[in-house]
């Protein structure tokens, strides 16, 4: 295509100049800039609501028997006495230095307890994720090559399982089933990746099946949906099998990435609701990860903790809308040229 | 008399609505197309014309039953499984659809559309299926033919997006090309222009091609042979010639009287054909009738059977235009 | 014109393409509506009328003399609990807490959300963009952190837990309703209806809510299943309904400490809870495939 090639605008500037002024590149800014204030917003609720509970850090740590006057000493001592916005401010400033500040509840460096735990959490979900969405376009292809058949009928009833089953009732029954009585995964505990592969993901693998099993149903109905749409109510579609391509490759060339959208806009938003599952499978499971510790830190008030988590989740969700965005870009050359005109 | 390139005989469709009565879209159509020859097939909407010629290779949606017979050069095609048609689609008869910006994928680049035509049908390399999709384009006479096959869909004007299925059908050099409204999306000076080119591939190819159209001036302009269709049966066919200068029955006749003149009066009312089509119920009697001039009482008890009443002119009417005179 | 031949005639269904819907569909569409929704109501009269009738053990205060019994022991059908109370109780008692939390939630989601979503879908301009804007960052907040914090520090009790859940039901129902009224609007006897001169509030009530009810209406039915299980998670943590009153989330909870002895503690609760967001689950499809809501 060496003829192509020449006749493409912009084709003799260097790689790197070409990336920068690209329409992704200027997607990805724009949209950035455009989350400072939303992230910024969230930090400031957090704080408003965390503060507005009755009750603070002091007196969460010294118990119900202190008096008022060690509860004061301890307040002034976490600065807990100084009034809201000079806190805040603090804290925003600190944040600008990647500093998050220290735990009110264990002293600790706010930076270095999300720096232990992230890791774990963000295995989980990687790998929960994964696995709901491959497992889901599998099963989605399956079902919408043939509706109303076998493949389908299955992933009807199993996405409705997945629907209305709890994940916390999930969790224990999944510990119940393989690590109690089939001793294939351990109930409770973790074990790094560098420490050792292969019993690190073992002890992942039940609680990502508890988050993912939801995802999976949820993401599965839609994709077969949209697949099934396109499949039938799409003119390009009768045209490929008019040309005489084989079906299989009609549904996988043709209509599945016609048919990802909507199962990515899915995943994107799915994304804030992690938190929530986080918090109530990593204590089930013992799992050293964020979610263990932000309820505990809720009823600690330690407010420095909980901001770091909320900050952390926040710029995730960010970042992952903006890849979906960006995949849309990707998957759909209309949305490609028509930013590049804007 | 030579064979028929495709031979469709009592060609009937049903579609079963949800918990519906059914709606019989094609009702019984019996007609013939000869290699190298230029039938047209028109009729308004939901006369049927589509979903016939659509049956016949097997695309139809769900809920369809086809029965009859339709014979392309001996082999039957109706009662095929999905595979054993995909051996025909393409490969001996192909098909233009009518949308071109709905009808091709928008997230596929144009040239792999084309190259993927050739490689249902053919061992290509991908390296070679990309030179004959450019050669394809050269053929449609498509400009700067290599350029367009980087691009997409939705970069290309109507005219062009349509020169690119022509382009995926002939790339197995079909016997049979079907048009099924090829031009109706497009502006008039593109219609013209893709109507020429299409017969110019025709005589190059000595394909056969079918056109089907709600628009009667344009089959009479183009095609050999007309067969008009009505609420899914046959109510006239004939030369092209013969048609318009003999026309038999009246909604033929209304037909073309609905064509737009230049020599009509400029503010003079547009002749239409007042009513709807029927819904696909069969009714008793002439389908026509409710809408028709010259209906009479025995239009109503009974369905007007097609016949040759002249050498090469059928039609099915009691009360012909001319009383059927020569 | 020959005759074709008789084996012709034969209807042949094109292979490959997809078949049409088998004729029972319109009875199995009606089985996915009235079992479920029969099991439900049965289970709600169950839990709320059956303790009044008949006498039952109280869900709470057993003796320790009677614990760790069983399932199908005299006197206690599923069995009591390491406390001693007796499980079929709590259950019931359970499922009160779950339906009465399930439906408040959803009621208010609907009334007020739905409320403020049609008005600002209908009215747009300034009020939709306030409401949109208000509604978009209770989405956008963390919701657990949300809940946890309503229910932690307001003290654990159902109304406080149905308060923090509302937190999330009206914004997506004023989302929905914002969305289904946006989409009516353009349609064209939307338009006849406001150059006809009727009021606001009237084109809302003859037209707006009558088109848009069986999508609200579905997707309550989703909703209370889905607030079944954020109760039961809530209680779960320990932060819903307060021990030692009875919910399904809180006894999932207590049976984890003995799950390997005694599985059913955990069992049976989450056999409920699964058996009654499922029914909910398949009624509210079914019902969106019946009145063909997207």
């Amino acid at each position: 295509m060496a003829v192509a090639e020449e006749l493409r605008p912009g084709a003799h500037t260097p790689l790197t100049r070409r990336v920068a002024r690209s329409p992704g590149a200027r997607l990805a800014g724009r949209r950035l800039l455009a989350a400072i204030p939303v992230l910024w917003g969230v930090t400031l609720l957090t704080y408003v609501v965390m503060n507005l509970l009755p009750g603070d850090a002091a007196q969460e740590l010294l118990g119900a028997n202190a008096t008022p006057a060690e509860v004061h000493q301890l307040e002034i001592q976490l600065h807990l006495n100084e009034p809201f916005w000079v806190r805040y401010g603090q804290w925003l400033g600190g944040l600008f230095h990647g500093d998050l500040g220290t735990s009110l509840a264990s002293g600790q460096n706010v930076t270095a307890i999300l720096g232990q735990r992230l890791p774990v959490t963000g295995e989980l979900l990687v790998y929960a994720f994964v696995a709901s969405i491959a497992l889901a376009v599998g099963l989605a292809v399956l079902a919408a090559r043939r509706p109303n058949g076998l493949a389908d009928r299955v992933s009807m009833v199993v996405s409705m399982i997945g629907l209305s089953v709890a994940p916390y009732v999930l969790a224990l029954i999944l510990i119940y089933i393989f690590a109690v009585r089939l001793q294939l995964f351990p109930a409770i505990g973790y074990t790094s990746l560098t420490e050792n592969p292969g019993a690190n993901l073992r002890s992942l693998t039940l609680p990502a099946a508890a988050i993912a099993f939801p995802l999976f149903s949820v993401y599965t109905r839609l994709l077969r949906a949209d697949i099934v749409e396109q499949m039938q109510r799409e003119d390009y579609i009768v045209t490929a099998r008019a040309k005489g391509v084989r079906p299989w490759r009609v549904l996988l060339r043709h209509a599945l990435p016609n048919s990802l959208f909507g199962l990515i806009t899915l995943v994107g938003l799915n994304l804030g609701t992690l938190v929530g599952a986080v918090a109530i499978i990593e204590p089930i499971f013992s799992l050293p990860g964020v979610g263990a510790i932000l309820i505990q830190s809720i009823n600690n008030h330690d407010v420095p903790v909980v901001e770091g988590i909320v900050v952390v989740f926040a710029v995730v969700v960010v970042l992952a809308n903006l890849l979906a965005d960006l995949l849309y870009a990707v998957l759909d050359p209309r949305i490609r040229y028509e930013r590049s005109a804007a | 008399m030579t064979e028929a390139l495709l031979d469709i005989e009592d060609l009937k469709v049903t579609f079963t609505g949800r918990g519906k009565s059914e709606v019989h879209a094609v009702d019984g159509v019996s007609y013939r197309v000869y290699a190298g020859q230029t039938l047209a097939i028109v009729g308004e909407s939901g006369s049927g014309k589509t979903v016939s010629c659509r049956a016949v290779l097997g695309l139809l949606p769900a809920g369809a039953v086809v029965t009859g017979s339709a014979r392309f050069q001996g082999t039957q095609l109706i009662g095929l499984t999905d595979d054993q048609l995909r051996e025909h689609r393409g490969a001996d008869i192909a098909m233009v659809f009518q949308d071109p910006a709905r009808s091709l994928n928008p997230t596929m680049r144009v040239g792999a559309q084309i190259a993927e035509a050739v490689r249902a049908h053919r061992q290509a390399s991908r390296k070679e299926a990309k030179e004959q999709a450019v050669d394809l384009l050269r053929l449609v006479h498509m400009p700067l033919p290599e350029r367009r096959c980087t691009e997409y869909p939705h970069q290309l004007s109507g005219g062009m997006r349509q020169r690119v299925m022509i382009a995926i059908a002939l790339a197995c050099r079909p016997k049979l090309l079907i048009a099924d409204e090829a031009t109706t999306a497009l502006d008039v000076t593109t219609q013209a222009q893709i109507m020429d080119l299409l017969l110019e591939l025709q005589a190059e190819l000595g394909m056969a091609l079918m056109l089907i159209s709600h628009d009667l001036g344009l089959a009479g302009a183009y095609a050999d042979e007309v067969v008009v269709m009505y609420a899914g049966r046959i109510v006239e066919q004939a030369p092209a010639a013969r048609l318009f200068g003999q026309v038999r029955m009246p909604y033929t006749q209304a037909l073309v009287e609905a064509i737009p003149r230049l020599e009509r009066p400029a503010h003079a009312p547009l002749p239409v054909i007042g009513g709807q089509p029927p819904d696909g119920a069969r009714p008793v009697g002439c389908s026509f009738a409710p809408r028709c001039r010259r209906a009479a009482d025995d239009c109503r008890a009974a369905a007007p059977p097609l016949a040759e009443h002249q050498p090469g002119h059928r039609w099915a009417c009691w009360h012909p235009v001319n009383g059927g005179a020569a | 014109m020959s005759a074709p031949l008789p084996e012709l005639l034969a209807p042949v269904q094109p292979q490959g393409t997809v078949q049409a819907r088998p004729r029972g569909r319109g009875q199995a569409l009606n089985l996915r509506i009235w079992l479920p929704a029969g099991f439900l109501i049965v289970l709600a009269a169950a839990c709320f009328a059956w303790p009044l009738v008949y006498p039952v053990p109280k869900p709470t205060g057993g003796s320790i003399l009677n614990s760790g019994l069983p399932p199908l022991s005299p006197g206690h059908i599923f069995g009591t609990d390491p406390v001693g109370n007796d499980i079929f109780s709590r259950i019931l008692h359970g499922g009160q807490v779950s339906f009465e939390v399930g439906l408040g939630v959803t009621a208010i989601g609907l009334l007020i959300g739905g409320l403020l979503g049609m008005a600002a879908g209908y009215w747009g301009g300034i009020l939709d963009a306030i409401i949109m804007r208000v509604l978009d960052v209770l989405i956008a907040f963390p919701a657990l952190v949300l809940a946890v914090a309503i229910a932690e520090g307001l003290g654990p009790s159902e109304v406080h837990v149905i308060w923090a859940l509302s937190f999330f039901s009206v914004p997506i129902f004023g989302r929905l309703a914002r969305s289904a009224t946006l989409a009516l609007r353009e349609q064209t006897f939307m338009l006849a209806a406001r150059l006809s001169g009727t009021r606001g509030w009237r084109v809302i009530g003859r037209h707006i809510i009558p088109n848009v009810a069986p999508q609200l209406m579905t997707f309550s039915l989703l909703g209370i299943g889905v607030t079944m299980i954020l109760e039961g998670a809530l209680s779960f943590l320990g932060l819903g309904i307060p021990l030692p009153e009875p919910s399904w989330g809180s006894m999932i909870a207590q049976g984890q400490q003995t799950i390997s002895a005694s599985p059913d503690l955990v069992l049976i609760p989450s056999a409920f809870l699964f058996a009654a967001v499922v029914s909910l689950n398949v009624l509210g499809d079914a019902l969106r495939e019946r009145w063909g809501v997207r």
